[in-house]
């Protein structure tokens, strides 16, 4: 399958890395050989119709913070010519997420689906701006469209949502489903600590951004829990449609509060055909969201199965590229291969 | 579940094994027993309320057939309406907003009492936090109240966080 990546941070890297580790793995068990011949970041692109040289390119990458730097790249704005110009099967959009109008990625991903080409993405921006657009011009130009990483990392969350929904009725989806806040509530619970320190530390890990604003005030799990709403609930909901509070407030004594009583204090994530919120919650401890650290978790309320919970990563590159790579073989097998 | 039942049985030796059997063969557990003598009927029957927990309704379907099958008359079974308690913490200028005020609030709804109030008061300058224990006697009076505490919250400023199973 030939392939071109559209972003080339941590994501784009770490799908790279598990082509390279995976090589004999997908080739042998899917029959599967990606050839990355295009990949773009916001410097400049590298092209090689035969296939791009994974390890040279990465390399390239840690060295010189742009892929233009690799033999025959170039610089400059070159994403839609690619889009449009080389021959390739599927697009990988990974670039960062904006949640005011979701460009530039909402942009790429409309002109790879116009193009004839299959898009998997990451990017919560596009999905959360038109995901109702996105998903009937993928339909009408008859290309394929994924976006499990977008939600839960790893954690296979929309992939789950489409299998039980072929037997159950879903109606409700509550998650844990930003790590950098389950992180601080974790740690402020334990230690007793601040938040703002406790921030600090996480910037310094490399678990929180360098403005947290979207994750602490609880923007992330907004943007999630519209994906799902779209995707899983077939609402057809806006970010502005979620009731949000973040954790800005919540106090070390508030942790300790709920603590004494046998509870966690988690920002939560609901989805319900009358309901779309995100705030902090009791949850009680031993209950399947009362999950520690950077995890993630996700319950569904069913008809038939009644609960099903589901918890892992829900961030890392190597991670995600489970995700991204689960979509890739989704894809390979809903062409026949 | 809880369920309150109400059978009646002849008063002679051996009839309250009789109606209790077939709740234990099924796993319920009885929480109480009450002979009300008081209320013996024109045959001379016996009602008894019970009190029993059981796993589910498919449970308590089975112990009213074999309740059937052995004869024990049950005149009334529904679920039990007992206190709801409901733990929700309090961030915000608590004291100062009048924390007394919030809880007679609440307490003038009909069946609902603030049972315990624990502050920690945040140092200088800094938000308070509290943990309420808000009882009532059924689920409306519940959901009344948690919404009422929503409103108080929503004017006084304060951040409530509610149970994930109050939802």
């Amino acid at each position: 399958m030939r392939i071109i990546i559209v972003g080339f941070g941590n994501l784009g890297r770490g799908i790279c890395k598990a082509f390279v580790e995976k090589a004999d793995f997908l080739r042998k068990v899917h029959g599967l050989v990606p050839k990355v011949v295009a990949v773009a970041d916001e410097f400049g692109a590298a092209v090689d119709e035969n296939g791009l040289d994974l390890p040279q390119l990465l390399k390239t990458a840690e060295s010189y913070k742009t892929v233009a730097r690799y033999r025959g790249g170039r610089r400059g704005k070159l994403v839609l010519d690619l889009i449009d110009e080389v021959s390739a099967d599927l697009v990988f959009e990974l670039t960062p997420t904006n949640i005011k109008n979701g460009e530039p990625g909402l942009t790429h991903i409309r002109r790879a689906m116009q193009a004839g080409k299959h898009v998997i993405t990451s990017n919560k921006g596009p999905l959360v701006v038109a995901f109702k657009e996105l998903d009937s011009l993928a339909r009408k130009q008859g290309v394929e469209f994924r976006y499990s990483a977008s939600v839960g990392g790893a954690v296979p969350v929309i992939g789950l949502a489409k299998k039980l929904l072929s037997a159950n009725e879903i109606s409700e989806i509550r998650g844990v489903l930003n790590g950098t806040t389950n992180y601080i509530l974790t740690r402020m619970s334990a230690e007793g600590v601040p938040q703002e320190i406790i921030i600090r530390e996480a910037q310094e890990l490399g678990l929180a951004e360098k403005d947290p604003t979207l994750d602490i005030d609880g923007i992330d799990t907004a943007c999630k829990i519209t994906i799902l709403a779209n995707a899983v609930l077939g609402m057809n909901a806006k970010l502005s449609d979620v009731k949000v509070v973040g954790i800005r407030r919540i106090t070390p004594e508030a942790t300790r509060l709920a603590q004494e009583a046998g509870q966690m204090i988690k920002l939560v994530g609901i989805a319900r055909r009358d309901l779309l919120e995100v705030a902090p919650k009791l949850v009680p401890l031993g209950h399947p969201l009362a999950v520690g650290g950077t995890l993630n978790a996700v319950t569904f309320k069913l008809d038939l199965a009644r609960e099903i919970s589901i918890t892992g990563f829900g961030a890392g590159p190597r991670e995600t590229s489970s995700s991204l790579l689960g979509d890739l073989i989704d894809i390979h097998r809903a062409l026949g291969g | 579940m809880l369920v309150k039942m109400v059978m009646e049985l002849e008063d002679v030796p051996g009839q309250l094994l009789k109606g209790l059997e077939p709740i234990a063969r099924f796993g319920g557990n009885i929480k109480s027993i009450m002979h009300q003598r008081e209320r013996k009927t024109p045959l001379g029957r016996l009602p008894v309320m019970l009190i029993f927990e059981v796993r589910d309704q498919a449970t308590l379907k089975r112990i009213l057939a074999a309740l059937k099958q052995a004869g024990v008359r049950v005149t009334q079974v529904g679920e039990r309406e007992g206190e709801i308690v409901n733990t929700v913490l309090l961030i915000g200028h608590i004291v100062h907003t009048d924390i007394r005020q919030t809880i007679d609030q609440l307490n003038t709804i009909k069946g609902v009492t603030v049972s315990e109030l624990n502050l920690a008061v945040g140092n200088l300058g800094h938000e308070s936090s509290a943990r309420m224990i808000i009882a009532a006697d059924n689920k409306e009076r519940s959901m009344l109240a948690i919404s009422k505490l929503r409103d108080i919250a929503e004017r006084k400023n304060l951040l409530l966080v509610t149970s994930i199973e109050a939802v």
